[in-house]
């Protein structure tokens, strides 16, 4: 199309045709499982299809169009009850849904041709096009496919397409405007207009008013896109719409100089490169917001970009706050100093609900994610053989957006785990007495401001033991933990890296084919994941995670001459310690807290990060029990100081990953504080464990 | 200035009109994303032309030309279809909704400033 950078229009359709893609084929997939379709449900299917192949055609994905069409064709039949939804006709349009997916793929890569294109769609198209006909088509797929007619274009599509880009139009047009637009009247002589007016009047106009395209030679079809740079259409126009004016004043005496109403282009672009050059002009930034103009009923699409820089300027809002407030408290007191003090808590408010305002900006719908999955479970539970019903809940559900991406991932791969080797195929679960369906369902909540998603399956379960053996071989445990551990904690090694790559594992009791890596992705969300398994019942995997990365409540810790950061979310409980509750393992180099008849280990925080002790019994000191998933620590400080909210900022970037901790902020006066990481704690405070063991079993 | 709104469920085409139409000189364009908002936004405001697909979710295109045509003001101002086919039956729908002419998809641009110079120029 001239005068589109179709390329940025292309990128645009790709975004849109995914949501189209997975709206469509989540209705199939319901309408395969049930066997039926609703008009309603009909008639979205054909808007989705519809819009696809209208949008593609607009970006010159012709190929794409031609076979959307086809697909579009038979939802319309089936929306007009020209012919009746049989339930197999719900995996052919979801294997046409597939197809358009790779067409479009290839086509967008430009690396579709024409005889690839048959081969893709051939088959199907018999099929889809023996539907429309109304026959049933017998699924004989071993023979050869009959090879479809396409020199002869299917009816309409590729037809506009080539009318109005000209690409592919070899004869001149004998018509000499190649109109795209028409009147409503009752003179139909001209078949391939493009555009009509319902009224005689307005109907002459656009016979007399000429086209602007620009005078080319005889033999020349239509080629207006190449002079665009040179001769900009709208300097034509306006030429245009000067013979217009003449015509309409002819007409009608009450006729408005457009020439004066319509702004000429030219004016406002300078005028580009010679005649020869080939170039589509840039597309202008727009000056006007209309773009903003949203109604309530209305959603704006914003670049998640351009919502962290907008959190990242109320994150620095906060520190000049902070920064004022702790100025402020220098201030000789008197009245001043409270009544400046007090402005400023009201300021922290209001900058804390804008901080609230643009988080929940920032949120989506669980179903964002979700809606991805059905399509997975339906190719892969077809592909095993195996019959599986997919639930979820808490579809609506907020999370934030930039969780999504790191999501999504982890999710699927534990799905996929779930269908592979947690269900079991039909017959053996009738066998083991069970439904021959398995259940795979998700959910989503929000609790104690955690996230919390849990996939459970009703399949066989992890063999706890087998993981155990393989962890043991591979040193991952000692025979001491072996001998110690719960059948679930057994289960539980499969996060750990290399124990679930062998096939033997696969073999025997599957699951956890690169779980170490769900596991890597959940903890860089700051999250942690857990799993509970009983064999022949199935698995219940857990997964939490913070609200936002964005900000968080923290609590200042002294640990000697230094301030570290707790998140508020990872903090169990505080407390000042008796030397009774305090027992020494080991070489006396280990200390565990007892508490209410839980043991827990005690990390000293100067000794992971260096930091000159100021005591050295417990008791001195406080003790903070943190926790990450299910595993908990009590990390030694010499106190606590205040509560405030921190703006996470990334440390990767700037510096390499400290064991311990997880990010940085910037504290009021500027300094920077850094945010720890529970998790990275425990792991510390595990590998510690580990040494003195093996120290004890050297010794 | 024209005041132009364009109706349509597909964000690509609605900003692929909307440059269109600024190109042509028609910067005062207001989008709607279905029948029911394009109805909202034309109650709201007085346009001198609107221009809407006619496959959309929640209200189609056909819909909303028979509601506007309802109103006193949208009487006998200008609306434009766009729509994919050119089918005879189309044509009859198009009509018998009160559409004052219809554009194909994908359209051109320079041919869509025409039959939207035509129509805002009686």
């Amino acid at each position: 199309m001239s005068g589109f950078d179709i390329s940025k229009y292309r990128e645009m359709f790709v975004e849109e045709a995914e949501e189209l893609f997975e709206s469509a084929d989540n209705v199939l997939l319901e309408a395969e499982s049930n066997g039926t379709l609703t008009d309603e449900e009909m008639g979205q299917l054909f808007r989705d299809v519809h819009t696809l192949k209208g949008s593609g055609a607009s970006v010159e994905l012709n190929l794409f169009a031609e076979f959307t069409h086809d697909v579009e064709n038979m939802m319309d039949k089936l929306r007009n009850h020209q012919i009746e939804f049989q339930p197999e006709m719900a995996g052919t349009l979801i294997d046409g849904l597939d197809v358009m997916k790779e067409l479009l793929e290839l086509e967008v890569a430009e690396e579709l041709t024409r005889e690839m294109f048959e081969e893709k769609t051939s088959e199907l198209l018999t099929v889809i096009r023996a539907y429309i006909n109304g026959e049933t088509p017998t699924e004989t797929q071993q023979e050869t496919p009959v090879v479809v007619e396409t020199v002869a274009a299917p009816v309409e599509v590729p037809q506009t397409n080539t009318d109005n880009i000209g690409l592919y139009d070899e004869n001149i047009n004998d018509n000499k405007f190649n109109v795209t637009f028409g009147f409503f009247n009752d003179e139909i002589n001209q078949d391939n207009e493009n555009y009509g007016f319902f009224d005689e009047e307005l109907d002459k106009l656009s016979q007399t008013a000429q086209t602007p395209v620009i005078e080319h030679d005889d033999n020349d079809d239509f080629g207006f896109f190449d002079d665009m740079a040179a001769i900009t259409a709208d300097s034509k126009l306006e030429a245009n719409n000067s013979d217009q004016k003449e015509e309409l004043i002819a007409q009608e005496e009450k006729a408005t100089p457009i020439a004066q109403e319509t702004k000429p282009v030219a004016t406002q672009q300078t005028p580009t490169a010679s005649a020869a050059s080939k170039k589509i002009p840039e597309r202008k930034e727009k000056d006007t917001g209309k773009k903003v103009a949203a109604s309530n009923n209305n959603n704006i699409r914003v670049n998640l970009e351009k919502i962290d820089l907008l959190m990242n300027n109320v994150g620095d809002l906060v520190i000049t706050n902070a920064m004022l407030t702790q100025f402020s408290t220098t201030i000789e007191a008197d009245k001043t100093r409270n009544a400046v003090l007090e402005r400023l808590e009201l300021l922290e408010r209001h900058i804390r609900e804008m901080q609230d305002s643009i988080m929940s900006i920032r949120m989506v719908p669980m179903d964002a994610i979700y809606s991805k999955f059905p399509k997975v479970v339906r190719d892969i539970s077809k592909k095993l053989g195996k019959k599986v019903e997919f639930k979820h809940y808490g579809d609506g559900v907020e999370i934030d957006k930039a969780m999504i991406e790191g999501l999504t991932d982890p999710l699927m791969h534990i799905i996929r785990n779930s269908l592979d080797h947690g269900l079991e195929t039909p017959d053996v679960r009738i066998a083991n007495g069970k439904e021959e369906v398995g259940i795979i369902a998700i959910s989503a909540e929000q609790a104690n401001g955690q996230m919390i998603i849990t996939i459970e399956d009703d399949g066989k379960g992890i063999d706890g033991e087998r993981v155990a053996l393989k962890a043991l071989e591979q040193g991952q445990i000692d025979e001491n933990q072996y001998n110690t551990m719960s059948d679930n904690e057994k289960a539980m090694l499969v996060f750990g890296a290399g124990v679930s790559t062998a096939d033997k594992i696969t073999d025997i009791s599957g699951r956890g084919v690169g779980m170490d890596v769900v596991k890597t992705n959940i903890q860089k969300l700051g999250g942690a994941i857990k799993l509970d398994t009983t064999p022949g019942a199935g698995t219940i995997i857990t997964i939490m995670l913070p609200l936002t990365l964005a900000i968080l409540d923290g609590l200042d810790i002294a640990v000697g001459n230094q301030k570290y950061i707790l998140p508020l979310s990872s903090i169990v409980e505080s407390l000042q310690p008796t030397s009774e509750m305090i027992k020494k393992i080991g070489d006396g180099s280990q200390d565990l807290l007892m508490l209410r008849e839980e043991f827990i280990p005690v990390v000293r925080l100067h000794q992971l990060f260096g930091v000159e002790p100021t005591f050295e019994n417990l008791e001195d000191g406080m003790l903070i029990v943190v926790k990450s998933g299910n595993q908990k620590v009590a990390i030694s400080i010499d106190e606590f100081l205040n509560q405030h909210q921190v703006v996470v900022k990334p440390l990767d970037k700037n510096f390499r990953s400290v064991e311990g901790i997880g990010a940085a902020t910037v504290r009021g006066d500027g300094s920077i504080g850094l945010i720890l990481d529970v998790l990275g704690i425990i792991n510390a405070q595990i590998k510690i464990e580990k040494d003195l063991t093996a120290a004890q079993f050297a010794s | 200035m024209a005041k132009l709104l364009i109706v349509d469920d597909s964000t690509m085409l609605r900003d692929m009109l909307n440059y269109a139409l600024n190109e042509g000189g028609y910067t005062d364009v207001t989008e709607a994303i279905d029948g029911v908002d394009g109805l909202e936004k034309a109650k709201a405001t007085s346009y001198d032309l609107i221009i809407t697909d006619v496959n959309m979710p929640n209200m189609d295109g056909l819909t909303l030309i028979g509601e506007l045509r309802k109103l006193p003001q949208y009487a006998s101002k200008p609306i434009l279809v766009l729509t994919t086919e050119r089918s005879d039956e189309m044509k009859a729908k198009g009509k018998a909704a009160g559409a004052t002419g219809w554009i194909v998809k994908p359209f051109v641009p320079e041919q869509l400033l025409k039959a939207v110079n035509i129509v805002l120029s009686r």
